[in-house]
Parts: C-alpha cells; sequence; structure tokens
C-alpha cells in the first residue's frame, strides 16, 4: 500500500481517495432520491382529505429544535474532521461521540413528532398528505437511524486501531454523509415545514 | 490547545448558518405574501446547502475536485429538472389551459 504523507490520513492511498469519489457520487444519486420525495410532496401536500393540512399539525417548537440539534450536529462533525487531520484522536473522538448524541437527540424529537401527527390523526394512511409527509420526513429519518448505527461502528474502530488511512478514510466519509443530511433537512425545514406554517 | 480545535473558518460557517436560519424563520413570524415568503426560502436554503458543501464537506480539495462537482451539479440538475417539471405539469397546469 503506497501512502502519500503530503495528504491527510483519510485520502493516503489511491483506494481511499477513490472510495470518497465513489461516495460523492453515491451522493448524487441520494439527491435525486430525495427529489423525486421533495417533488411528489408538492404535488400532493395539497390533497388532505377529510384530514388536517400542514399548517394545522405542524409545530414551531419541536422543528426548531430539531433543526438547530442537526445543524450543530454537522458543525461537530467538521470539528471531528478538523481534529482527526490534527491527529487529536481524543479530540476526534470527542467530537464523533457529540455528534452522535445529537443525532439521537434529533431522532427522539422526531419520534414524538411522528407520535404527536399520528395522535392528532395524521396517520400514513390518512390523505395524501399525510402520506407523503411521513414517507419524505420518515425516509430522512431514517437515514439518520442508520448514520447512528454506522458512526457508532466507526468509532468502536477508531477507539481500537487508532487514526490508521483506514479509520480516517471511514470517518471522512462518515462526516460526508452527515453533512448530507444536513442539507437535505435544510430543505425540509424550508420547504416543508416554514412554507406549510407560511 | 483548545482553540487550534475550534477553527475560525468553521466556528463562522456555523453561526452563519444559525443567522441564515433566523432569517428564514422571519417567513413564520412576520406576514408576508407567498412570493417574498417563497423567495427568502430558496436563497436561505441554497446558500446553506452551499456553505455544507465548500466549508464542511471539502468538496474542492482533492484532485478528484472536477468530478466531484460534476457528480453534485448533476444531481442537482435532475433534480431541480424532477421537481420542476412535476410541478409543470401537475400543479401549474391551469396557467396553460
Amino acid at each position: 500500500m503506497k501512502i502519500d504523507h503530503s495528504l491527510p490520513l483519510e485520502y493516503s492511498t489511491d483506494e481511499n481517495r477513490l472510495k470518497i469519489l465513489g461516495f460523492w457520487i453515491f451522493l448524487g444519486a441520494e439527491v435525486m432520491l430525495f427529489a423525486t420525495l421533495f417533488a411528489s410532496y408538492f404535488i400532493l401536500s395539497g390533497g388532505t382529505g377529510d384530514g388536517p393540512s400542514g399548517a394545522e399539525i405542524f409545530e414551531i417548537t419541536p422543528v426548531l429544535i430539531e433543526t438547530l440539534v442537526l445543524l450543530t450536529s454537522s458543525f461537530t462533525i467538521g470539528l471531528m474532521v478538523h481534529a482527526m487531520r490534527l491527529g487529536r484522536q481524543k479530540a476526534m473522538m470527542g467530537f464523533f461521540i457529540a455528534t452522535i448524541v445529537l443525532g439521537a437527540i434529533f431522532l427522539g424529537v422526531e419520534i414524538y413528532e411522528f407520535v404527536h401527527y399520528v395522535h392528532v390523526g395524521a396517520g400514513l394512511q390518512t390523505s395524501a398528505f399525510s402520506a407523503i409527509l411521513l414517507t419524505t420526513l420518515g425516509t430522512h429519518g431514517a437515514h439518520v437511524t442508520f448514520g447512528l448505527f454506522w458512526g457508532i461502528c466507526i468509532l468502536i474502530q477508531v477507539k481500537k486501531y487508532g487514526l490508521t488511512p483506514r479509520t480516517t478514510n471511514k470517518s471522512f466519509i462518515f462526516s460526508l454523509y452527515w453533512h448530507f443530511l444536513d442539507v437535505v433537512w435544510i430543505f425540509i425545514f424550508s420547504f416543508v415545514y416554514l412554507k406549510g406554517m407560511m | 490547545m483548545m482553540k487550534e480545535l475550534f477553527p475560525m473558518k468553521q466556528v463562522m460557517g456555523f453561526i452563519f448558518s444559525l443567522v441564515l436560519t433566523a432569517v428564514a424563520l422571519m417567513v413564520y413570524f412576520f406576514d408576508m405574501s407567498f412570493a417574498i415568503g417563497m423567495t427568502i426560502l430558496l436563497v436561505t436554503a441554497f446558500i446553506q446547502a452551499g456553505l455544507q458543501l465548500v466549508l464542511f464537506m471539502h468538496a474542492g480539495e482533492s484532485e478528484d475536485k472536477n468530478a466531484i462537482y460534476i457528480t453534485i451539479y448533476y444531481g442537482v440538475l435532475i433534480a431541480i429538472f424532477t421537481i420542476l417539471g412535476s410541478l409543470l405539469t401537475m400543479v401549474w397546469t391551469y396557467q396553460f389551459q
């Protein structure tokens, strides 16, 4: 394995560099996946039938908490990459743990939100609007849930093997995934919630 | 020791993303027309996304820079075509009748 020491560890081998490129291509496909969900949401959001509309069920407080928590977690995962490049393993793991904790808080609030929606009569089968709302939010939430487990697995490897070309590469790719989820949330926050409550 | 863990660039980026969120929140707290509200949301959301991409995701730092940007542009282009095309045919149709 040829290691280029002029680059950060996560880029230090050709394989690592290509894995990062490959992940970007995957994220490009993810952009399109979420685009189809947003397109469906914009088409179906008026179809509330006998169920409630967005303006009737959205609550600003949980949405704001989710947004601030996810923005902060995106910041901490960015600091994680920075600490990793300084070779500060302890700090890097600290930021990594902070990100996962914030992700778990986000998920907790989102679960509360889903329970609330079902409680006020907007379940998956109530109307076209409630179906696409829960599908869009749920797809993002499922990504966060997967990210939590994935992140914990990488964290264990960092603890076990230290900062190697392999573990730093995995951590960096995880940071890309996490930032991407934050970007998707920004669009959900703007065009599902704020537009719905405008 | 602590300071080197919090680079200015990232802290500023974080503060800027909070400011953008606050600006977007104006559409909730103030009465405004749909057009103005949507304009604010579109502008803040796309700046936020760009901020994450360039500042936090280090999109432009490796030798694969071009391939990475082409992938993103392609994904975003398909996303915009999908969303605008769907709106055009299924939501805004009445304008063309």
